[in-house]
């Protein structure tokens, strides 16, 4: 690492909070964050999205540009009605456009990030006809199985376009979920706990997320189970605190940023459809953190 | 000859199929929870794995899944109670209706 690339690298770090802070949804319920929904005792629950993260909006000279684009790979499994395990795993292409030294050079790396294994319980259950209210707490671990020693011509990429963060790092929570035949609404409150790994530490992450989605078809409930359309609007404060390196805290690194995130869901019995794109309307982030455009997210979800 | 033959296989055949129409027994049981498609799906299944279960009929509007099962197999409400727990969910009612066809 020159000297030359250590200003860019702490600047860029502000998005570390909210890549490592990727939400596991993987029943129906909320595009961007968990549910508190079972996987049914000895089932499976596969979740593929496509995400696309965009951030161009730079206060600084370096006119920096970062694209984040890639799969989340989530396979859930019932390991009884109310415990659940989820594996998440990330493939990404992490792309940083920057001014260096009067030239425009773009720094990137794609392969597998981190794994993170959680385990979700359901630890309260309200069940009537047609409705449902439960709450799940949470806890995870993220394993650094990712890259994070990558290299291009002018040395060792700044941790943000890593594919890992070379750090154990643990996360946890709760998800509140109640679910009606015409409506549902999902709540969580999570905080990521991150490490120091090569000399950087990610900082913390903590999110509230809320969710609502409504049965916008078929209108009227006929028998047997019909596909639901439903129209999905939800709301994510994320708010990451200041990386550390060097001993010291990054000022522009971290800060609050509010999504709001409309989409459509199509879900059938053995599988859903989705897409849905994280739009921030407030961004209260530290010195030249670098701002979020928004975050595409596309995929489905298979029952087996 | 030939014309016996025939006679004899259809006959075989319409005693088989209407012996498995009377033989197959109903239940309609009440689950409490269900309110999405992909939900119902766990139910479905925890139900089908019950040995000589032959077709499960879930109706997410009301809740009840008409459970049609052969002649002589041993299903019961704890054993309903179980598959609808295994799948996340709680059984409100269990009872024994009329079956409606010959099963699958």
């Amino acid at each position: 690492m020159t000297l030359a690339h250590a200003p860019v690298k702490i600047r860029i770090t502000a998005l570390a909070g909210l890549l490592l802070a990727a939400p596991f949804p993987v029943r129906g319920a909320p595009i961007t964050f968990n549910t508190a929904l079972p996987v049914h005792q000895g089932g499976w629950v596969l979740r593929e999205q496509f995400v696309l993260n965009r951030n161009t909006d730079d206060p600084s000279s370096a006119n920096r540009d970062v694209r984040v684009s890639g799969f989340v790979s989530v396979l859930g499994y019932g390991v009884t009605r109310d415990f659940a395990l989820f594996g998440v795993l990330p493939y990404l292409d992490k792309r940083l456009d920057v001014n260096m030294a009067g030239q425009r050079v773009e720094r990137s790396d794609e392969g597998f990030g981190d794994f993170i294994l959680i385990g979700r319980y359901i630890a309260y259950t309200s069940d009537a006809p047609g409705r449902t209210l439960r709450i799940a707490p949470f806890l995870g671990v993220k394993a650094p199985t990712g890259r994070d020693d990558a290299r291009d011509g002018l040395g060792r990429l700044p941790p943000p376009v890593q594919p890992g963060s070379g750090s154990w790092d643990v996360l946890g929570g709760a998800v509140l979920t109640y679910q009606t035949l015409d409506f549902q609404i999902d709540s969580q409150l999570s905080y990521q706990a991150n490490q120091n790994a090569n000399g950087f530490e990610s900082g913390d992450v903590f999110r509230a997320d809320a969710s609502f989605q409504y049965r916008l078809w078929p209108r009227k409930l006929g028998g047997g189970v019909p596909a639901f359309l439903y129209g999905v609007l939800e709301a994510n404060l994320v708010h990451a605190g200041k990386n550390r390196g060097g001993g010291a805290a990054d000022p522009n690194s971290g800060g609050t940023t509010l999504f709001l995130s409309p989409g459509l869901q199509y879900v059938t019995k053995k599988w859903i459809v989705e897409a849905g794109v994280q739009v921030p309307v407030i961004q209260n982030l530290h010195g030249t953190a670098l701002k979020n455009d928004y975050i595409l997210n596309a995929g489905f979800r298979i029952n087996f | 000859m030939t014309r016996i033959w025939q006679r004899t296989v259809l006959a075989v055949v319409l005693a088989l199929m209407s012996a498995s129409a009377f033989a197959a027994q109903a239940y309609k049981l009440g689950v409490n929870g269900l309110a999405c498609p992909f939900c119902a799906y766990g139910v479905e299944k925890q139900l089908k794995a019950v040995k000589g279960v032959e077709k499960v009929d879930v109706d997410i509007k009301t809740g009840n899944v008409i459970v049609t099962v052969a002649e002589g197999t041993a299903f019961d409400e704890a054993t309903a109670k179980k598959a609808v727990t295994d799948a996340g969910f709680t059984l409100r009612g269990f009872e024994k209706i009329p079956a409606q066809g010959s099963g699958k």
